[in-house]
């Protein structure tokens, strides 16, 4: 058990240093401004004085390497400061935004993980028919889509034509569950079509894999029934591999947002991160994408731990 | 029953039982369950519904029937080595083929082909097709159509110059990594991990919100974030190469790094290197076009799918499928790409899948 924690605890320091690695990048990406931030906030044609108020009450007359760790401290515990533009916290601006983008991303993963994965291991073992080439062709096609051409698609025939769901997501806060989910079916759809397609093939191109390794075929030439084979000696191989393709999207599914977000108006942190992008807020910009960034590097370390734990050969490294 | 309905089972039922005749199993099998799925959406959707059905199946008639005359029309022209591997290729690869066929000669002949200039206001706001204006007009009464044909030219033209930029960095880097070893090696690799633990569309829109959205930073920033896939692939597959004796033997006479590369390295790996190359391309475009679709990609009045999209997007809710001509023009392209990817790499895996 011990090598184990050793093993996770090395994975979690690897996935903290590049954070920190990351965080460093985009903060001082922004330090690469022609002017600076000051400067950008307020254009070309601002006086002096004016510009060295706006440094003084944002902190930019302090050197940068003090001001970056004061803005890593802050971000330990969710605070990055206040906007440039309206001079709000930060954080009371994309708090709920986050967790409203995460519910969108666990609504579409709760409909799309059973179906891919489902989905993906009855093509891998009816491999080569008819079946197998319709899906292949329609989840290239998925995976080919633009999210925004799926997303007005659906708005096109399920909102628009049909009538049965809101084309805009807007969200209140006093709708109980059930509403909640009607009016964020849409987006969640789109999401879930695009994701479904990349975890099919993933799960399809790992189960085959996994299919035509030695021991398989040693498991049918010596009459083990087709079901056994599945559940016996494919199987317990099988979680690796699926429970990478799971974290994997799921990392996917966590950037893939921001388009979706847009398309059907939805209050989440990717609005608000397109948002900042074309107002230059920088301290709003800087803090979605290390939220996200944090959020992609933590599913892409679920990835790798699960993988770890449900493979004992991966322990043991030669 | 009206005509329609009896003339689409009449079909229906004759293709199955001469395909059936023939001995032509899956045809068999697909056009009877089709019939028999026929019978219950009949039930719950009445004749729109077969009719949905009906104009999908001639569609994808057609689109069989086009690729099957394209790639047979490959082979006459191709020389007999190149010839012969295309027989091989699926109608789905033949597909992709007539489809980048068709882009490239609309990005060439743009001018041309376009009745209108891409800025030119000719008609009302938001006009209606008619014999004059094919796809109906945009938001200021510029010609859809023409407005899509020179988009080829830019968000294509785009694409590929980003794509281009990438795959150059990448592979150099790969490639000298993959020669030099050592300290290089570990040094690009490390950067590489960076990179490619940064969402692409985040890192994209941070560098675009840093320098302004223009042509330039898109194509730096395209070509620092997906240069680091380029580089494991080129790394692995020189990675192979490099052990070979031949290499051993060039370096013992006396060849220098640049002559190793392209001398002995590149042509001994060009072939997953087209297929990443492919497959880069479409991962780009997709960015590329997600930009435009947020207002940072190529800025108006230049005509560009992703932001076409964007502007026309009002008239969805008054159903009209304009904004959706741009974006199926996107997925169109990048599913043709895909195809002729997806061959590639089954050919030259050799993967035979059991």
């Amino acid at each position: 058990m011990g090598d184990i924690l050793k093993l996770v605890g090395q994975r979690l320091g690897f996935g903290l240093g590049i954070l920190l690695v990351i965080s460093l990048i985009i903060f001082f990406m922004v330090e690469l401004l022609p002017g600076d931030m000051a400067q950008a906030v307020l254009g070309q044609g601002a006086t002096e004085e004016n510009l060295a108020a706006l440094r003084r009450e944002m902190g930019l007359d302090r050197p940068a390497l003090v001001r970056y760790f004061d803005w890593l401290g802050g971000a330990i515990f969710f605070d990055f400061g206040s906007s440039a533009i309206t001079g709000e916290r930060v954080s009371a601006v994309i708090g709920q935004r986050f967790m409203n983008t995460l519910f969108l991303a666990a609504y579409a993963a709760v409909i799309a993980v059973p179906i891919a994965i489902t989905l993906g291991v009855l093509v891998a073992l009816l491999r080569n028919t008819l079946f197998d080439r319709v899906a292949n062709v329609a989840t290239l096609t998925s995976i080919s889509s633009p999210e925004f051409f799926l997303g007005y698609i659906l708005i096109l025939f399920f909102a628009v034509k049909w009538g049965m769901f809101p084309s805009i997501a807007s969200l209140s806060s006093g709708m109980d569950f059930g509403e909640l989910l009607y009016r964020t079916f849409l987006p969640a759809l789109t999401l879930v079509l695009v994701v479904v397609a990349h975890m099919m093939r993933m799960t399809r191109a790992a189960i085959i894999n996994l299919l035509a390794s030695p021991y398989i075929e040693m498991a049918r030439l010596k009459g083990v029934p087709p079901w056994r084979v599945i559940v016996r000696h494919a199987l317990p191989n099988a979680w690796a591999p699926i429970i990478n393709v799971v974290a994997l999207n799921l990392a996917y599914l966590i950037t893939g947002v921001v388009l979706v977000e847009v398309v059907f108006v939805y209050p989440g942190i990717g609005q608000a991160l397109v948002d900042a992008v074309s107002k230059r807020d920088f301290p709003v910009v800087q803090a979605c994408c290390l939220i996200f960034a944090a959020t992609f590097i933590l599913l892409n370390l679920a990835a790798d731990v699960g993988s770890i734990l449900t493979n004992p050969r991966l322990r043991h490294p030669k | 029953m009206s005509a329609f309905v009896i003339i689409y089972y009449a079909i229906l039922l004759a293709v199955s039982c001469l395909a059936a005749y023939f001995n032509q199993r899956t045809i068999f099998l697909a056009a009877f369950s089709l019939t028999l799925v026929s019978f219950v959406l009949g039930i719950v959707g009445g004749v729109p519904a077969l009719r949905f059905v009906a104009i999908s199946a001639v569609v994808l008639g057609a689109a069989a029937m086009i690729s099957f005359a394209f790639r047979e029309f490959l082979i006459v022209l191709a020389p007999k080595e190149l010839a012969k591997e295309l027989r091989t290729a699926p109608l789905t690869a033949a597909f992709g083929m007539f489809v980048i066929f068709t882009y490239a000669v609309a990005a060439i002949l743009a001018p041309w082909i376009a009745p209108y200039g891409e800025a030119q206001v000719v008609t009302s706001a938001f006009a209606p097709p008619d014999s004059n204006f094919l796809l109906g007009a945009d938001q200021l009464g510029r010609d859809m159509f023409s407005r899509l044909v020179y988009g080829t030219r830019n968000s294509v033209g785009l694409a590929l110059t980003a794509t281009t930029a990438a795959f150059i960095l990448g592979a150099s880097a790969g490639l000298l990594a993959a020669t030099k070893g050592g300290w290089l090696d570990q040094i690009l690799g490390r950067i590489a991990d960076v990179i490619m633990s940064i969402p692409s569309l985040i890192f994209a829109l941070l560098m675009l919100s840093i320098f302004g959205p223009s042509v330039t930073v898109i194509i730096c920033a395209v070509a620092i974030i997906y240069a680091p896939r380029v580089f494991r692939l080129t790394r692995a597959v020189a990675g192979n190469v490099v052990v070979m004796d031949y290499i051993e033997a060039a370096k013992l006479r006396g060849e220098g790094t640049f002559y190793l590369i392209r001398r002995e390295i590149l042509p001994n790996s060009t072939a997953p290197l087209i297929a990443e190359y492919g497959l880069e391309f479409c991962f780009v475009f997709l960015l590329v076009a997600g930009l435009s679709f947020l207002g940072l990609g190529i800025q108006p009045p230049t005509a560009d799918w992703g932001s076409m999209v964007r502007e026309n997007a009002t008239l969805i809710s008054f159903g009209e499928i304009t904004p959706l001509i741009p974006a199926a023009a996107i997925a169109l392209l990048t599913v043709g790409v895909n195809f002729v990817v997806d061959w590639m790499l089954f050919r030259s895996s050799g993967l035979k899948e059991q």
